[in-house]
């Protein structure tokens, strides 16, 4: 490992750097410049036949070029790859959510409304049309893909919403077969549930916990989207249950349990 | 770069041209190695994330898939407890609610260590070879329709333990063959771990179900 010859003239520099300085003029004479590739091995120059410099000239040896380039370009991919999955992996469910184009984040515009809040029994009385949080009844509305034909309590579906569920809700002049295409993305689906929602002032309108979505067709994208990205995720109760609840229709709330201070409280009876 | 001065240097002075290529090699070697170190701790850094699972993964869709089949259980299981008349069923309505209850939520946790999508768009059960023929109206393999929920829902008396084991027997039988799935593809040692612990556990209450129904009387639905 040491290096054995003593140099006289103080030429010990690192090889790149003692380029110009001692190659100046020998490659001059010998190779004219050209770039000569085939230093493969140790031995004097002088004892290499003469036809050597003609051959580096014409004949450079582009295998070396292209596998490295090769290389590089499949590590750079790599890399690449690495890095897109890492941003992509790091998005959270709020990025994806602000992706989504026409979306309400109430949770920005009314914190006050958006934050945990309390349970009471009876009617009550939401800013939002429909409704994306606030206090609500103690019992939430069954949201293990139910399809409700028939309108329910906001003070239930809140509650729902709540424990992460996305409550999709429609005017009732929505045509039947887009009636249809909503209640394919909520049935057998824990954490959605659907209902007509007259008065609605648009076609479709997609809630969840402080987030709302207001959409004229069935066939929207951004419905997934929204689904996708909130579903279970903007839970303010996460690994709060959908079942157990209310499974009645009416707008009145269903005050179940309230009178019945310890008794079971036994829903769909 | 480097081959080129060291051709440089060897016609100069073969011995000058001896030291140089040797503190090129040093260089090189050098550099080789601190390469190898930020390649070493870029891989280190990324593996986690490649290897986790991916988005489309079968344990991803396992994860999810099997959430939404246990969930029902847990409602089921959660209709029975307290209104069956055997008190084998309603112990075993409220361990198949605790532990499946459980589950979801391990599961859940796997979803958001590999960074994927609690939720998905992908069709149920697509992660299966022939996952998505196995569903029907859009129901995983042996979940209960929305009628024969209500009907558990509004059971009562004997009813409520013979529609119980009923519906709950079939759900395993689904169950398992989501697991049989999982196990069949994938590696992931926690993903194995809890579908085999599914799978005994599952396949042992199948067999204490098929007894509850021969005790009330009734058969397995077909």
């Amino acid at each position: 490992m040491s290096i054995s010859t003593p140099q006289p003239g103080g030429n010990r520099r690192p090889s790149v750097v003692a380029k110009p300085a001692a190659g100046a003029k020998p490659r001059a004479d010998k190779s004219t410049g050209a770039k000569p590739t085939a230093g493969k091995t140790g031995k004097p120059g002088g004892s290499r036949p003469p036809i050597k410099p003609i051959k580096a000239n014409t004949n450079r040896d582009w295998f070396p070029v292209a596998l490295w380039t090769l290389v590089a370009v499949i590590a750079l991919g790599i890399v690449g790859y690495g890095g897109w999955q890492v941003y992509q992996n790091g998005l959270s469910w709020q990025d994806r959510a602000a992706k989504i184009d026409g979306l309400v984040n109430y949770r920005k515009t009314e914190p006050d409304v958006t934050k945990p809040a309390q349970h009471a029994w009876g009617p009550l009385t939401y800013k939002q049309s429909p409704p994306v949080a606030g206090t609500h009844n103690y019992n939430w509305q069954n949201c293990m893909g139910d399809v409700y034909d028939a309108p329910i309590a906001n003070e239930h579906a809140v509650h729902s919403m709540e424990h992460g569920a996305v409550w999709i809700t429609y005017r009732p002049d929505l045509p039947k077969d887009q009636v249809e295409a909503l209640a394919k993305k909520v049935r057998g689906n824990p954490y959605m549930l659907m209902s007509p929602y007259p008065g609605l002032d648009k076609p479709i309108s997609v809630q969840t916990w402080g987030y709302q979505l207001k959409v004229d067709k069935a066939s929207d994208k951004r419905i997934d989207e929204f689904i996708k990205a909130l579903r279970q995720n903007a839970s303010v109760e996460p690994g709060a249950s959908c079942s157990q609840g209310i499974t009645a229709t009416g707008t009145t709330p269903h005050d179940l349990g309230k009178d019945q201070p310890g008794g079971t409280n036994q829903m769909g009876g | 770069m480097s081959s080129e001065s060291v051709v440089a240097d060897e016609i100069e002075a073969p011995a000058d041209a001896a030291v140089n290529r040797r503190v090129s090699r040093r260089w090189l070697a050098l550099l080789g190695v601190l390469l190898a170190v930020a390649a070493a701790y870029t891989g280190g850094y990324l593996t986690p994330a490649l290897r986790a699972p991916g988005d489309h993964s079968p344990e991803a869709g396992f994860a999810r898939d099997m959430s939404t089949h246990h969930a029902q259980a847990v409602d089921m299981a959660m209709m029975a407890y307290p209104k069956a008349t055997l008190p084998e069923v309603r112990i075993l309505a409220a361990d198949i609610a605790m532990t499946q209850e459980n589950q979801i939520g391990v599961m859940h946790t796997w979803l958001l260590n590999w960074h994927d999508s609690v939720n998905s768009l992908d069709p149920p059960m697509s992660w299966m070879p022939d996952g998505p023929e196995a569903l029907h109206d859009g129901l995983m393999p042996g979940m209960a329709t929305p009628q024969e929920m209500d009907k558990l829902r509004n059971a009562t008396g004997k009813d409520v333990d013979i529609l119980f084991c009923q519906l709950m027997l079939r759900h395993h039988l689904g169950g398992i063959h989501m697991v049989d799935g999982v196990l069949a593809v994938s590696h992931n040692q926690q993903v194995r771990d809890l579908a085999t612990a599914m799978k005994t556990g599952q396949s042992g209450e199948v067999e204490v179900m098929h007894h509850l129904l021969d005790q009330l009387g009734a058969k397995p639905l077909s």
